[in-house]
């Protein structure tokens, strides 16, 4: 569960997040659009710890993320824009280290792997450098890291970056399963089909500022005001 | 329009370029003031004579030399070969030469900044213990700093090439061995051919005429060497054999230029090729040094907490898999081995208590200063070189402060080492004098800490998670800063333990009670100020960790 209350950041005078407030309940997938600049990275990296917030707050899973950020970094997993890792790690090497620093036990972190690099397809490659990878393979890579703890919320900031239609279905169908598991899905997109096959609910932000916040089936109702298309209803929301 | 664009009006920035100007200012004084205090002692209370100096001034340069040259080098490598810059530029109609001079100049210039800084204010305190009059230090810069500078970095990135065009032809770890054994050999053969100790003796013969060129004690490979060349300019300056002069500096100024041409030729040659190769250096390389199985396999149970054992396995192999780290590592951890074993078998027969004491705090300075060196080269940038990564951190439930500690712990015990190990072994010939052999090894044991202390909290205040080279990092405006720092503590260190040290060779020399109270007095004020040092810095680097990234 997340809840965001009066939500701010701002960056000297410039407010990037603007008193934002949503609750996204266990196992709904929330869908979260705007244009570049609107503000979704930012929540985001206040949602996950990147970022300290100016006024507001976060509660994953009950805990308060800066008041006790410890235990509710426990409980979420968290896939980020750009997939950086530790180039001199191999994929199996960064997924056990990335299982030690959420204090998983070995025999559970080799077990969920062996589990995930089946399940992702990762093949081979687990085994070497990252410094290797393609954009996608650490795309993968970075997936299967926030799914080995056995999130009760994942937060992902553009998923599908650099995936390959095979790889981004299985990505798109762990997403659907683990939200039908009672997982809190918190997506960042822009991607308008992926909102439309997935989401339970969708939010768009612009200049900071919630604009608009609906269930998938109301959508329906607002595009038919349109030309029936999620993209004609986004453009005349955020011009 | 140079002033809006470089420099940012907002209060924090201006307290910060002040505050850095008035650190660098104040090194430069510190270095002008401390070179000339230096000279004076040096020649007219131990009387060491004109010779013997200046070949110290070239031996010093030797390894000022040395470091300009691999610091060049492995930078060079990271920026020529390693870059997204150049692989972007390499993908627009730019000729490669162009790009390749451009670079080279960018790396010379960014990481010698401080170095030419420092080598100036020492030669302007230098040049007026001797009233040299304001051409000679033009003269100094620009026919002999500068071009000496600029012939190591020529020479650093026409070794790299030639390197990288063997590399397509042998194997990587050959030609890792190849660097290590080049430099390791240099630093070796230098030493053993200009043995300081047998220089020392040779010299003291001809006491009290020790002023006179004593060119006949050099030995004939010596000739050949840019540091000498300085040493040699230095010293017929004072003599006023303005044609020697002369004479030498045109030869390292025609050399620099003709390495910088031979790097022009050499880079337009085999750059772009060698660039191609170094694209496959990637895959080679992984193959080459996986070690599975080892002591630090993640696989490997452990006793230690999990996120320490991660954060540690994790720096292993990030450190074990860059050649650029440990071939650094081993050529300095060489220079200190090759230190260590000169000052074991240092005896002079020295009976002078000054001469003693400048001996005895020459050594233990330098001590110090191998520490500043590894620690501002792998302390200060271990936080930046999380990289981009580093959301893995943040968004994990792993405190800032833990992270912090248990770094900092990663990178302390190494550098504590060898901090005692210099310590202990440069005691060495003063073993019967206890307790001050116990109580400066004590005093070096808690500069090592508060030396570590600071680069390291200070990298963190400091941190660019952008830079992925740890010697662009150790070059950067806050690691000069943390330098200037670290030799301002360094000088608190000798001050405090002048006296005492003076006292003792006193009391040994004129048989006098000794006075062990102002040793222990000594340690008591390194103590209190390894503590506020080593507080101060941690506070500032665990708080830095909190910032958004």
């Amino acid at each position: 569960m997340i809840a965001l209350k009066n939500l701010t950041k701002k960056f000297g005078s410039f407010t990037a997040v603007d008193n934002l407030s949503l609750t996204v309940p266990e196992g709904e997938f929330f869908g979260f659009l705007g244009p570049n600049g609107a503000g979704k990275t930012t929540t985001i990296k206040m949602m996950t710890g990147l970022f300290t917030s100016s006024s507001g707050s976060i509660v994953i899973n009950g805990f308060d993320v800066e008041r006790q950020p410890l235990e509710a970094k426990s409980t979420f997993g968290y896939i980020p824009d750009q997939p950086f890792l530790y180039d001199k790690l191999t994929g199996r090497e960064f997924l056990y280290y990335i299982g030690g620093l959420f204090n998983m036990q070995k025999d559970d972190i080799a077990s969920r792997i062996g589990e995930l690099v089946e399940h992702f397809e990762l093949g081979d490659w687990v085994d070497k450098r990252t410094e290797e990878y393609s954009q996608g393979m650490r795309q993968r890579i970075t997936i299967t890291a926030a799914f080995l703890h056995r999130p009760k919320t994942i937060i992902i900031d553009e998923p599908m970056v650099g995936l390959d239609p095979r790889s981004a279905r299985i990505v798109k169908d762990s997403l659907k399963q683990k939200s039908k598991e009672g997982v809190s899905i918190f997506m960042s997109t822009h991607s308008l089909e992926m909102v439309e096959e997935l989401c339970d609910r969708i939010g768009i932000i612009k200049d900071g500022k919630l604009i608009f916040l609906d269930t998938r089936e109301n959508l329906h109702h607002h595009k038919s005001k349109y030309d029936g298309k999620l993209e004609s209803v986004f453009l005349e929301l955020t011009k | 329009m140079f002033w809006k664009v470089t420099f940012s009006r907002s209060l924090q920035s201006v307290i910060k370029n002040a505050g850095s100007f008035v650190v660098f200012g104040s090194f430069a004084i510190g270095a002008f003031l401390f070179s000339r205090f230096l000279t004076a002692y040096l020649l007219e209370d131990v009387k060491i004579g004109l010779f013997l100096f200046h070949r110290f001034i070239s031996m010093l340069f030797f390894v000022f030399f040395i470091s300009i040259n691999l610091g060049n080098m492995v930078v060079s490598f990271s920026t020529l070969y390693r870059s997204p810059e150049v692989n972007f530029m390499m993908t627009k109609p730019i000729p490669h030469l162009t790009i390749f001079i451009i670079k080279f100049l960018d790396n010379f210039f960014y990481s010698s900044g401080t170095l030419f800084l420092a080598g100036f204010s020492i030669l302007l305190g230098y040049g007026s213990y001797f009233g040299f009059p304001w051409y000679f230090y033009l003269f100094v810069m620009f026919g002999v700093l500068v071009p000496f500078m600029f012939l190591a970095g020529c020479t650093a990135v026409i070794t790299l090439l030639v390197l990288m065009k063997l590399a397509s032809k042998i194997s990587f770890k050959t030609i890792i061995a190849l660097l290590v054994m080049f430099y390791v050999g240099q630093i070796y053969f230098y030493f053993t051919v200009s043995s300081p100790i047998h220089l020392v003796r040779e010299v003291m013969r001809y006491y009290p005429n020790v002023d006179l060129y004593l060119g006949h004690l050099d030995p004939p490979v010596a000739k050949y060497l840019p540091n000498f060349w300085v040493s040699q300019i230095l010293f017929f300056n004072i003599t006023e054999a303005h044609k020697t002069v002369l004479g030498y500096s045109t030869m390292l100024v025609l050399s620099s230029a003709a390495s910088f041409i031979a790097l022009v030729l050499l880079g337009d040659r085999l750059f772009y090729s060698t660039w191609l190769t170094s694209l496959t250096f990637k895959s080679f390389s992984i193959k080459n040094f996986e070690l599975t199985g080892t002591l630090f396999s993640f696989r490997k149970r452990s006793r230690l907490a999990p996120q320490t054992e991660s954060i540690l396995k994790r720096e292993y192999w990030q450190f074990i898999r860059e050649p650029s780290q440990w071939v650094h590592l081993i050529v300095m951890l060489f220079l200190v081995v090759v230190f260590l074993s000169s000052v074991t078998s240092m005896d002079f027969g020295l009976q002078d208590p000054k001469l003693r004491t400048a001996v005895y705090l020459v050594v233990y300075i330098f001590d110090a200063f191998l520490i500043t060196s590894i620690a501002l080269r792998f302390a200060f940038p271990m936080m930046s070189l999380e990289g981009d990564a580093y959301w893995t951190i943040r968004s994990s439930p792993l405190s800032s402060s833990k992270l912090y500690w248990t770094k900092f712990f990663i990178v302390l015990w190494p550098l504590f080492i060898v901090g005692l190990a210099l310590a202990v072994l440069s005691n060495y010939p003063y073993i019967l004098l206890s307790p001050l052999p116990q109580i400066t090894t004590v005093g070096m044991a808690l500069i090592a800490v508060s030396l570590v202390s600071l680069n390291f909290g200070m990298g963190s205040y400091f941190v660019n998670y952008d830079e992925k080279n740890p010697i662009r990092i150790a070059s950067s405006q806050g690691a000069t800063l943390t330098f200037l720092l670290s030799i301002v503590l360094l000088v608190i260190l000798v001050s405090v333990f002048f006296l005492p040290i003076l006292a003792v060779f006193n009391s040994i020399y004129y048989e006098i009670p000794r006075k062990d109270k102002w040793l222990y007095d000594g340690l008591a004020v390194i103590g209190v100020l390894s503590a506020v040092v080593g507080i101060a810095s941690h506070t500032v680097g665990v708080r830095a960790l909190r910032r958004d990234v």
